[in-house]
């Protein structure tokens, strides 16, 4: 049942703000949803405490399978890589999936729900089930976006890694007046610096795409 | 899905079996670099231009003198495009090879070198238009209004971001080939005095009319190739980064060396050694076209267009590559390497549009002949800035590995480097020392010291503002060369770092 609150997922919110809250269109181009959706799913797993990244790549730090099921899932895949990979393999690994599984996520959380396309054998669209619970993940970003406002992790994460994918022109129209992209380089400034390398890999993935024309 | 991966753990890596899927092979890459070298514009649009303006006719070995050297310089740029992140742009090489103030000066003087090869081409492709239009739809219009044309429509498709690419690509590039060929078997089969006559292939050609003017000829040769070094853009989308852009790159100079040096070959000789020179400057375009018969020169001629338009995209986002690299490495304002709506990078690709613009408008207003002075003076300044580039690039190709030999053997890391840079470092002097022969001027003219100086100025002014750089923002400074990898401070690619 879709709330004004949400599902308190970090993907979940980030695929509501990349695309139209009415339509359900995509708002960028697959390849940086992909990579920004990637970057989500492993912070959802880094905010949980189950995996961390160090200079070696990316490390499960705790197995116990969480009791949500892309995020056992994505657990397991980590868990069955002999060796340890980089953030930016992970990234690409994940991007490849990660919007039909982060939509399928919030489908069943009530947030989305499917259109069969005009012409019946291209597969439907994504559309938001409530307009108002699509468009409050942009709403729920605004204190890393001014000064002055206490800022939760998840926030500035998700600002952050909206930011990281092309989403920052989008953020700062909704936002108040008084917000400055300085005030969100300092809210994920302040973050841990996990998460903040998890960030600015995310962004170096969406600008090599963004450069080598592949996005 | 997903959970198919987690019955993988026996095998070998779920994930790198995964993103190997994704990636390009031989073929895609090469249809990338050949692209941005649009065989057509360079056979019907730089090679009789040359002979005309130049006034030189061992073109056809030039090419196949170039292509040796470039050969020899590709064995060390492929080996250290690997070892680095950027490796799309040459002042990615220059930066970690010869330090980071080089780095700027080398972005600058590459700036300007793509700059002058994008918009040179409305030189060609206003004319080319209006003279199709006059033909077969009978609408007479000065070559400058089909430039502006184009240049909204290439305007426009920057910014929607799109490329010509996947099978639209490869049938345009297919047929411009298949064209090529079929223009100069059709040439050579009809050799002027029915005696076909090997004299323009011979190398010892190239320094018959005095030593100086090998240089002129390589600028013209180089032009032909460029492009070629644009294989390692794709270096951390390719399948095997270690084979697939060495073998792209390769065989991108070899069918570039067979293709021009053939068809300038058949040109010489169809119209004559003696005779190609006043031929050329009489048909322009056409002394490629009338090899064939009429279906062929048709054919060719509507190609031509569409060559000239393709290439006119490519180096518009080339150019709108190296501002918006340079923008995220904050050496150009920010501004540039920022995103709009759609991760569309709005300011760069509207940056370029502009200079488009305003040359087109210079050109129009001044009554400059586009053919010459646009297409061929600025194309082939384009090309000048290219060797110069090269140059530069083969000495950092030197310093970077002997500094770490990264296990590469002493050919790749300094032989064939040394020798590149030698030979493309004489090229050059010779070059500077005959521009006049090149632009087809009196010796003293302003042009033939203006165009080759623009780039002493866009590398004083790099080498500069890096050293202030240095000074004023060091966070900065660190991460130029870096491109899109700025932010995160990585040196190597990813493709090198985890063992495959």
């Amino acid at each position: 049942m879709a709330q004004l609150s949400g599902t308190g997922r970090l993907a979940d919110d980030l695929f509501l703000m990349a695309h139209s809250d009415v339509t359900g269109k995509p708002l960028l181009q697959p390849r940086a949803i992909g990579l920004g959706l990637a970057g989500a799913l492993l912070a959802e797993l880094m905010l949980s405490g189950r995996i961390c990244a160090g200079p070696d790549g990316v490390a499960v730090a705790d197995p116990t399978p969480p009791w949500e099921e892309l995020a056992r899932v994505i657990l397991g895949a980590l868990l069955s890589e002999r060796e340890q990979r980089p953030v930016g393999d992970w990234l690409l690994f994940l991007a490849r999936t990660a919007v039909a599984d982060v939509a399928r996520r919030l489908a069943q959380s009530g947030y989305l729900a499917r259109v069969a396309g005009r012409r019946g054998w291209r597969g439907g669209r994504w559309v938001p089930v409530d307009a108002d619970c699509a468009f409050a993940p942009l709403v729920r970003v605004r204190p890393a976006l001014v000064p002055s406002r206490p800022v939760t992790v998840p926030a500035a994460c998700l600002a952050g890694l909206a930011a990281a994918c092309g989403l920052a022109p989008r953020m700062f129209s909704y936002a108040p007046p008084n917000a400055t992209r300085r005030c969100l380089d300092e809210a994920v400034g302040r973050l841990d610096p996990v998460l903040r390398h998890l960030i600015t890999q995310t962004q170096a993935a969406v600008d090599s795409a963004v450069l080598s024309l592949r996005v | 899905m997903m959970s198919r991966t987690q019955t993988a753990g026996s095998k070998p890596s779920a994930v790198s079996r995964a993103l190997a899927r994704d990636r390009l092979g031989v073929p895609a890459v090469l249809g990338f670099v050949l692209a941005g070298v649009a065989p057509l514009t360079v056979a019907a649009g730089v090679i009789p231009t040359a002979y005309a303006t130049t006034g030189l006719t061992a073109i056809p070995a030039a090419f196949l003198v170039v292509a040796v050297i470039l050969g020899i310089f590709a064995a060390g740029y492929v080996a250290m495009a690997r070892r680095i992140t950027n490796s799309g742009a040459f002042y990615a090489f220059v930066a970690r090879g010869l330090g980071r103030p080089a780095g700027v000066a080398a972005a600058l003087v590459a700036l300007v070198a793509y700059t002058f090869l994008q918009v040179g081409l409305y030189g060609a492709l206003g004319p080319a238009a209006a003279s199709e239009a006059a033909e077969h739809l009978h609408v007479h219009a000065a070559w400058w209004q089909w430039a502006l044309g184009a240049w909204v429509v290439i305007a426009v498709l920057g910014l929607l971001r799109v490329d010509i690419t996947g099978w639209v690509l490869g049938v345009l590039l297919t047929a411009e080939i298949l064209v090529i060929i079929a223009e100069t078997l059709s040439g050579l089969a009809h050799p002027a005095g029915g005696h076909l006559s090997f004299a323009t292939l011979s190398p010892a050609g190239v320094a018959s009319a005095g030593f100086g003017t090998f240089g002129v000829l390589a600028v013209v040769a180089v032009l032909g190739f460029v492009g070629f070094e644009q294989a390692p853009v794709l270096a951390e989308e390719a399948r095997d980064a270690r084979r697939t852009i060495p073998a792209a790159t390769y065989a991108a100079l070899g069918m570039i060396a067979v293709v021009y040096a053939g068809a300038s070959w058949a040109m010489a000789a169809h119209a004559g050694q003696s005779q190609v020179v006043t031929a050329a400057g009489r048909q322009g375009p056409g002394l490629l076209f009338g090899l064939g018969g009429n279906g062929l020169s048709q054919a060719a001629q509507f190609l031509f267009l569409t060559s000239l338009f393709a290439a006119a995209l490519a180096f518009h986002n080339v150019v709108w590559r190296y501002i918006y690299a340079l923008g995220r490495e904050n050496v150009l304002p920010a501004a540039l390497g920022r995103t709009g709506g759609n991760n569309i990078p709005k300011t760069a690709s509207l940056t370029q549009s502009l200079t488009g613009l305003a040359t087109i408008g210079i050109y129009a207003a001044a009554g400059w002949n586009p053919m010459a002075r646009l297409f061929f003076w600025l194309g082939t300044t384009g090309g000048f800035g290219i060797l110069l580039l090269l140059t530069l690039t083969a000495a950092a190709v030197i310093l970077f590995f002997a500094r770490d030999p990264h296990g590469e053997n002493a050919w790749r890391r300094l032989i064939a480097p040394a020798l590149a840079a030698t030979l493309l470092a004489g090229v050059v002097v010779l070059a500077v020392k005959n521009y006049h022969t090149l632009l087809g001027v009196p010796p003293g003219d302003l042009a033939a010291w203006a165009l080759p100086a623009s780039y002493a100025a866009a590398a004083a002014i790099g080498l500069g503002w890096g050293l202030i750089l240095k000074l004023w923002r060091p966070r900065t400074y660190a991460a130029i060369g870096l491109g899109a990898h700025a932010i995160t401070g990585q040196l190597t690619p990813s493709t090198e770092r985890a063992p495959s």
